[in-house]
């Protein structure tokens, strides 16, 4: 049952039109939320819950009768740098908010795809995660704090503003990479890392993958300051990118060490400087129109073989030393080959996930998410069919 | 009590397969009191029975029949725990993971250790440090607490601010659901699919199941580690070079402040060589020589300029040893100048920390207690240390009171009422002061999820009205039971 914008007006939600004239619902603060779920959760309309949109097709959603824009919560509410926090409402872009903490030199140590649009809601709700993992974890690390909207309108805090603290239930872990299935993110209290002075970026490249999946290894073992590593695979040639972040003084000794393990592991070429925003490049490999792209994860220790497999299938790929990869084939229909998808399983229960054309037969939720979920948001309103396993 | 036929079930469980050994199963009183408490003396329960399963299977095993005659269960590693996780529920089975203490698997390339529960938390270090790392996680009861109290309670220690906590170092589990359901959280790959129920889990206190199998990451060890003395004349001023630190770029390993009565303490238990002052900050840095070297010149020039009178680097690694020895002895040390204390376990923004402690002493004074302060300085985490006499008739409860208080003055500064120690039975009270209803009923419904007929670790982390003419505190015996007439169960 669509609503019009007279119902609306009539309702006093807060609402603006969309090019088609359709009513989006745009709320501006959480009590605006609490009045739109508990709207939609009484008369049983379902809601689509969206920031920016930059990852809508990552999902299969079912049709929803409201959209339900965040885009309007937005700035960071407070900034408290000497304890290394700041809370921001989720509607805020990324790198509005990382604006705004680089004032004392702060930030919120992850680089999520399309920065400049994607919101703090929207990239927690996807658990997005980028090349600075490696050094300070995913968001599940970084998040100390979460207001959230549940489907009858229940306003609920987890956590809280302090950076070390064990009261009640991670409520918001729950919420991270749930995409909008188990309530609405309000607001979310980050801890804060210093953003490094100085910084050194390099590359060395090979013809095979073997011998740079040997030295990712030897870095990871290494008392290097690595803060971004990273394996690139093209047809015939791959590259690895390594982000150094320490004092200058020692960024110089860290430059030979890098040399001298290069050639331990059987490389000729040497280091050179990496080329600019390379480790932007997971982005510019989803910006590429049309193909398929895959998630792929796994131990580090498998990165190099599924490099090679992908570029074998006919791909390219860039994989994180976390041992996440995106990868790209030009083909609509590529499948993950049977011998990626067992690499991957055998390297610490990876996985694959088909970002673009989202699998349309998931393996079913299990019974414990399920309930989860039946307990969060009973009739089912809020983004249906976002999460895999079709919940 | 417990059945005697359901005793003879259990007994079969544990022992049918193992008849060699000895019996995992405990129902003689004398036995049973061993586990009437955790590290939270003043709070003690009789279990039913106590298990010491050495398999998954057993463990499921156990649960399905808790699960089928609706008996409550609480888990145990080492009973280290300070806030009475590990109370048993009366009359209800304790499952202790003394005899799952194997380190399964060492992966060192890819940073994984695999563990059963029962294993101690250092030995995870010892397994690898002769590769260079280590697991970082370091609660001061690190020598012999386990790493399934670890999960169950999301443990800190002093080195978290930089490495962070038990739920940063945990990938995966292998977790009995309260209905005896095997499940797996996580995986050793990132982002496994589905929802983050790995980091649900970690810190729940036990009550939303039983981990049996814990995938680790472990950290390398750092090239070196440098460690400072400070010696400040308030906690102020030291409060200042820790912001002045903070705002310099630097995330030390530790920041820690202890301030007169507890550095005295420290002094006379261990000899520390601490300079007598109002607040002593110990700041440690690790990482590669070149870097370290660089900001501890620029720590040490921040403690001088906000006026520290003594400034003293530990030159040799027994110097460091002995520094941080006085540091976590602060707790026990506490003896020496007190007959009886209460830890308190409260966090605030650390920017809160002058106003908070001269609202700590304004309230010791007028109960006339004295209340000795360890601080993790970086993390906001403060462990109020309340000093009485249990000799003293009523002083206890005063205590007491002026413990839960100062938790309350902690969520009035917009901290809160643990930071590493977790709720258990003894803060379940003052969640409620932390969080609103609505707050505490959206947790519920993950709790009513996992464990709809709350089975697992009952009352416990949630608030629970109180009884008519239920006096609040400790357990206090009775007096039969303290003639020995009666016994409790």
């Amino acid at each position: 049952m669509p609503q019009t914008p007279q119902s609306l007006e009539a309702l006093k939600l807060p609402h603006r039109l969309n090019p088609e004239g359709q009513p989006i619902l745009a709320p501006h603060t959480t009590e605006q939320i609490a009045q739109i779920t508990r709207h939609a959760n009484a008369n049983n309309l379902t809601l689509q819950i969206c920031g920016a949109g930059t990852k809508v097709g990552w999902t299969s959603p079912l049709s929803a009768d409201l959209q339900l824009d965040t885009t309007s919560l937005t700035g960071v509410q407070s900034h408290s740098w000497q304890d290394l926090t700041a809370t921001v409402s989720a509607g805020t872009p990324w790198a509005t908010m990382q604006q705004a903490l680089s004032q004392h030199h702060q930030q919120v140590a992850l680089d999520p795809l399309w920065p400049t649009r994607a919101t703090v809601g929207g990239i927690i709700a996807t658990n997005d995660s980028g090349t600075l993992r490696l050094k300070y974890g995913s968001l599940r690390d970084l998040i100390i704090g979460m207001t959230i909207v549940l489907a009858d309108g229940t306003i609920a805090k987890s956590g809280g503003k302090v950076v070390k603290n064990v009261a009640g239930y991670d409520l918001h872990k729950l919420m991270t990479g749930a995409f909008g299935t188990l309530g609405i993110i309000a607001d979310v209290t980050f801890r804060l890392h210093p953003i490094p002075s100085h910084t050194l970026a390099l590359t060395i490249t090979s013809p095979t993958s073997e011998n740079l999946g040997k030295l990712l290894l030897t870095i990871l073992n290494s008392q290097l300051s690595t803060q971004a590593l990273q394996l690139r695979a093209t047809p015939g040639s791959y590259a690895l990118d390594i982000q150094l972040a320490t004092l200058p003084q020692a960024l110089t000794l860290q430059s030979a060490t890098l040399e001298a393990l290069a050639i331990h592991s059987g490389l000729t070429a040497p280091w050179q400087p990496a080329p600019a925003n390379i480790f932007a490049n997971r982005q510019h490999l989803l910006d590429q129109p049309n193909g398929t792209i895959l998630k792929a994860t796994m131990l580090p220790s498998a990165i190099a073989q599924a490099s090679t497999e992908i570029v074998n299938s006919g791909g390219t790929a860039v994989t994180q030393a976390t041992g996440i990869m995106s990868a790209r084939f030009n083909s609509e229909f590529q499948t993950p080959s049977p011998a990626l998808t067992a690499l991957v399983k055998a390297a610490g229960n990876g996985s694959i996930t088909l970002l673009r054309k989202p699998d349309r037969t998931p393996q079913p939720a299990s019974t414990l998410a399920q309930t989860i979920k039946s307990k969060f948001d009973p009739n089912h309103i809020l983004n249906p069919g976002h999460f895999p396993g079709g919940l | 009590m417990l059945d005697l036929a359901l005793l003879d079930t259990l007994r079969s469980t544990l022992d049918a397969d193992f008849p060699h050994l000895p019996s995992g199963l405990i129902t003689a009183t004398n036995q049973l009191q061993t586990y009437e408490c955790d590290g939270l003396t003043n709070m003690r329960a009789i279990p039913g029975a106590v298990v010491l399963p050495r398999t998954t299977a057993q463990v499921q095993a156990i649960i399905r029949l808790c699960h089928q005659h609706r008996i409550p269960f609480v888990a145990r590693g080492a009973g280290t725990g300070l806030s009475g996780g590990a109370l048993p529920a009366l009359g209800g089975i304790v499952i202790s993971f003394a005899r799952m203490n194997r380190i399964l698997e060492i992966d060192i390339a890819n940073q994984r250790v695999v563990v059963e529960p029962g294993v101690i938390n250092s030995h995870v270090t010892d397994a690898v440090a002769d590769h260079g790392y280590f697991y970082a996680p370091d609660p001061s009861s690190q020598s012999v607490c386990t790493i399934g109290g670890n999960v169950a309670e999301n443990a800190g220690g002093a080195h978290c601010l930089k490495y962070g906590f038990t739920t940063t170092h945990v990938l995966a589990l292998d977790v009995v659901l309260p209905n005896g359901d095997l499940v797996t959280f996580g995986s050793s790959a990132p982002d496994a699919p589905g929802y983050d129920l790995a980091g649900v889990f970690v810190g729940s206190e036990g009550t939303l199941g039983v981990a049996t199998r814990i995938t680790l990451r472990i950290v390398k060890r750092p090239e070196t580690v440098q460690v400072l003395l400070a010696a400040f004349d308030s906690t102020t001023t030291a409060a200042q070079a820790v912001s002045d630190v903070i705002a310099a770029g630097m995330l030390p390993a530790a920041l820690e402040m202890m301030d007169r009565l507890s550095a005295q303490a420290s002094e006379a238990a261990v000899h520390p060589n601490y300079p007598v002052c109002e607040a002593l900050l110990l700041i440690e840095l690790d990482g590669p020589v070149a870097e370290v070297n660089t900001q501890m010149a620029e720590a040490t020039s921040i403690c001088k300029h906000n006026g520290a009178w003594e400034v003293r680097l530990a030159q040799t690694a027994q110097e460091r040893g002995l520094i941080w020895k006085g540091r976590k002895a602060a707790f026990a040390a506490m003896g020496r100048i007190s007959p009886n204390y209460i830890v308190q376990d409260g966090v605030i923004p650390r920017t809160a920390l002058p106003v908070v402690l001269a609202a700590m002493t304004k309230m010791a004074a007028e109960v006339q207690l004295r209340v000795a302060n360890v601080f993790h300085a970086g993390d906001g985490n403060l462990h109020p240390m309340v000093l009485y006499d249990q000799a003293i008739p009523g002083q206890e409860d005063i205590a007491l009171d002026l413990s839960y208080r100062i938790l309350h003055l902690c969520v009035d500064h917009g901290g809160s009422i643990t930071g590493e120690h977790g709720v258990g039975k003894e803060k379940q009270q003052a969640m409620g002061y932390m969080f609103t209803e609505p707050d505490l009923d959206t947790m519920q419904l993950v709790r009513h999820a996992f464990d709809p007929h709350n089975l697992a670790n009952p009352d416990k982390l949630f608030p629970r009205p109180r009884l008519c003419a239920e006096k609040p505190g400790p357990y206090t015996p009775h007096p039969l039971e303290t003639a020995g007439v009666a016994e409790f169960f």
